[in-house]
């Protein structure tokens, strides 16, 4: 029994790609493997190549729509929420290019077709509807990001690219539920959690 | 036998025969099955549309008479998306000479006798009871319209409330699958164009085949290729999310499906699709015991018209039992309601969120006004059952109004008051316009006599379920 505890508590700990067991029918049918059933570093799939450039014209994206809103946007929450947008996501960005080049990976530098829909919608819009319509914009954004996330933590094939999902995942998930706050606040849509404790 | 008796026994039996020939009831060949149109639909088309302004006039008289159909908002109420105001006050208007208090404190029958009931808590007909069917607003047949490219104009009537008494359009939509996604209709009306790319990877393929399926037009009653639609051109149907807009309602209303003949039929507003899963029956009348059993039966008699026999001329959808309604089923079985933050677990409010009114409020619905009684908190508000509310104890009736024979409104389902603030208007029919209406609504039907704070704190506190 003492023996199998401990072998148990020495494979988990020298497991490379820790808390990464995917299924080997979604591996690349090129790929390394460090041994049986653990793909060498930076061996991707499908998922993952598709998963870094959704996710790089994503966060380019996002960089873009919150500096226009940092400056154009009348409500303070809304500023303070669009700068920290510009602040996490410059961060969140650079990480999944350094994994993206490791992994040979190119990604994209300009925005895809959606993500420049939405930017002249939002260039259009004046003053409080612009506040409304760019916190609306950040719920979808948020929504899908959290799916695509999600997505390659389960069906990606290169660790780092899944851990670094799975690092990101709990912050866009804050950020989507101050993203719902605010519309809140803004709008008096629903949202699951009080924003202003009392009011009458 | 005997020779004689058995004459006798013979006697008895044709003269019974006889009877049974000649009495046989002489009623009408049309009031149970529908008539067959006679008419080709151009002139029915030319003189619908020739009947149609007054038709509108008529209506737009009634509803005057009865409500104050003024834009009122609640400054700080909103509906869940967020795009609408919640209508404020009392709109039912009072006969002559009494006022909330009086009639209150009136007995059923003295109220029945002076003919005080307003008319407003009466049945509400629909813009054209004899011909009755589906009607859309406004900003659906828009929308479907510039979508769809389908038609869901009627040449014959329009809807007939203010856009500002029906629910936000196109609403949010909640899913208990992902409730950390919170509203994901992206402000979009759902519709056949782009339900995938809206619903890819939030939703299985179950839900996804149920989905598309909810969304697809099938022909019915006034939305069809023959001479009984009110369409102009043939047309491709009609799909459940049409009135069920992403799953709540927009208000769209039809005639009911259980009652002939067609004068005595009552109107139906369309219901929320939100929270199903914690209802055990469906329909007003018809206590459906599964959501299965009520979307494979809305196909087959073209939507509320209680006739396979019509509806089989327009081409019938039969979904497959197993495969499609189990999938349609699933797909509406996980749309939840708005959320309510200041419920705790069991439906109370919690102290601690709520503001003093609400918590008066609370404590009337549970105890004077008896609301609780049926409207059960930890049972979304429902308790699974339908009861009469006998509003007959306060009118006559047999009246005609716009050519709907009041009769009683009979057992109905007690429906859930989460998200109440979202549907308006209220009651299977729509006949009440706010929540402050049915609180004097429900205030004398359970001659409760509760005072005007408590029955303003009753609408505060609903406005936050
Ligand atoms: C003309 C508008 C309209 C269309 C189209 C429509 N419904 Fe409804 N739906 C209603 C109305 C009105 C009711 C209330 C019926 C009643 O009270 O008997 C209702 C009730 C329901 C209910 C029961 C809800 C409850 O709370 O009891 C379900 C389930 C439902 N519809 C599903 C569907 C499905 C599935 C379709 C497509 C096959 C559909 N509906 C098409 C208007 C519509
Ligand atoms: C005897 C059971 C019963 C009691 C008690 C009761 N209700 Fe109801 N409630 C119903 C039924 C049944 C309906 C549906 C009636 C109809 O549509 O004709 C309903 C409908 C409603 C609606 C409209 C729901 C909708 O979706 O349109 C509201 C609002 C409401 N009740 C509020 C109240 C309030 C407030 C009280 C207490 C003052 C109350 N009810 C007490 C049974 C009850």
């Amino acid at each position: 029994m003492r023996d199998f505890l401990t072998t148990v508590l020495v494979t988990l700990v020298s497991t490379p790609a820790l808390a990464q067991m995917g299924n080997p029918a979604g591996f690349a049918p090129d790929t390394r493997m460090e041994e049986p059933g653990v793909p060498a570093a930076h061996q991707t799939n499908n998922q993952d190549r598709l998963f870094a450039q959704l996710a790089a014209v994503g966060g380019l994206a996002e960089v873009d729509l919150a500096k226009l809103a940092a400056t154009k946007a009348t409500d303070s929450r809304v500023k303070e929420f669009a700068q920290a947008m510009v602040d996490d996501h410059s961060d969140a960005n650079s990480r999944l290019k350094a994994l993206a080049d490791a992994a040979k990976i190119p990604l994209p530098d300009k925005l895809d077709a959606d993500h420049k829909a939405m930017r002249q919608k939002l260039d259009a819009a004046e003053g409080q509807a612009f506040d409304v319509a760019y916190i609306r914009s950040q719920i979808i954004a948020h929504q899908k990001t959290a799916q695509l996330l999600a997505w390659e933590i389960g069906s990606g094939e290169d660790a780092q690219l899944q851990q670094y999902s799975a690092a990101t995942l709990p912050a866009v998930m804050k950020h989507l539920r101050m993203a719902q706050d605010i519309a809140s606040a803004l709008t008096g849509q629903a949202s699951r959690e009080i924003v202003a404790a009392k009011h009458n | 036998m005997s020779p004689l008796k058995l004459m006798a026994l013979a006697c008895i039996m044709s003269a019974s025969a006889a009877s049974l020939a000649a009495y046989s009831d002489p009623l009408p060949p049309d009031l149970t099955y529908r008539p067959l149109p006679t008419q080709p639909l151009s002139s029915v088309r030319a003189n619908d549309e020739a009947q149609k302004p007054k038709v509108m006039k008529r209506q737009q008289d009634l509803l005057n008479k009865r409500y104050d159909l003024a834009d009122k908002p609640i400054p700080d109420a909103s509906m869940s998306g967020g795009q609408k105001k919640v209508q404020d006050g009392v709109r039912v208007r009072l006969p002559d000479g009494v006022t909330w208090d009086t009639l209150a404190s009136m007995s059923p029958t003295e109220i029945r006798d002076k003919n005080l009931l307003p008319e407003g808590f009466r049945p509400l007909p629909h813009v054209k009871q004899a011909t009755g069917g589906q009607v859309f607003p406004q900003k659906a047949i828009d929308e479907i319209g510039k979508q769809e490219n389908r038609d869901l104009k009627r040449f014959d009537v329009d809807f007939d409330l203010p856009d500002h008494l029906t629910p936000e359009f196109p609403p949010p939509i909640f899913l208990t699958t992902h409730p950390e996604l919170g509203d994901v209709s992206r402000g979009e009306l759902l519709t056949i164009k782009n339900f995938y790319e809206y619903m890819n990877g939030i939703i299985t393929p179950v839900q996804m085949e149920g989905l598309r399926l909810l969304l697809t037009p099938f022909p019915q009653e006034e939305f069809n290729q023959t001479e009984d639609r009110k369409v102009a051109q043939q047309s491709m149907g009609v799909a459940c999310l049409d009135c069920h807009a992403n799953f709540h309602t927009n208000g769209a209303f039809h005639l009911t499906p259980d009652v002939r003949p067609q004068a005595a039929r009552f109107r139906l507003d369309s219901t929320s699709l939100r929270g199903m899963f914690n209802q055990q029956i469906h329909g007003s009348k018809r206590s459906l015991r599964s959501i299965e059993d009520f979307t494979e039966f809305e196909q087959r008699t073209a939507y509320f018209n209680g006739d396979h026999v019509s509806a089989t001329r327009k081409g019938v959808n039969l979904p497959d039992r197993p495969n499609q309604v189990a999938m349609m089923a699933q797909m509406q079985n996980i749309i939840d309601f708005s959320p309510a933050p200041k419920l705790d677990l069991m439906g109370k409010l919690d102290p601690a969120k709520a503001s003093e009114q609400e918590l008066a409020g609370e404590r009337v619905f549970m105890g004077k006004g008896r609301c609780g009684e049926c409207h059960l908190p930890q049972t979304s508000f429902l308790d699974n059952n339908m009861h009469d509310l006998k509003l007959e104890r306060f009118y006559n009736i047999g009246y005609t109004a716009n050519d709907q024979v009041a009769i009683a409104d009979g057992p109905i389902k007690t429906f859930t008051l989460r998200g109440i603030k979202d549907s308006p208007p209220y009651l299977h029919d729509g006949r009440l316009l706010t929540l402050a209406d049915t609180v004097e609504f429900f205030n004398l039907v359970l001659g409760v006599k509760l005072s005007q704070d408590e029955r303003d704190s009753l609408v505060a506190y609903m406005l936050t379920l």
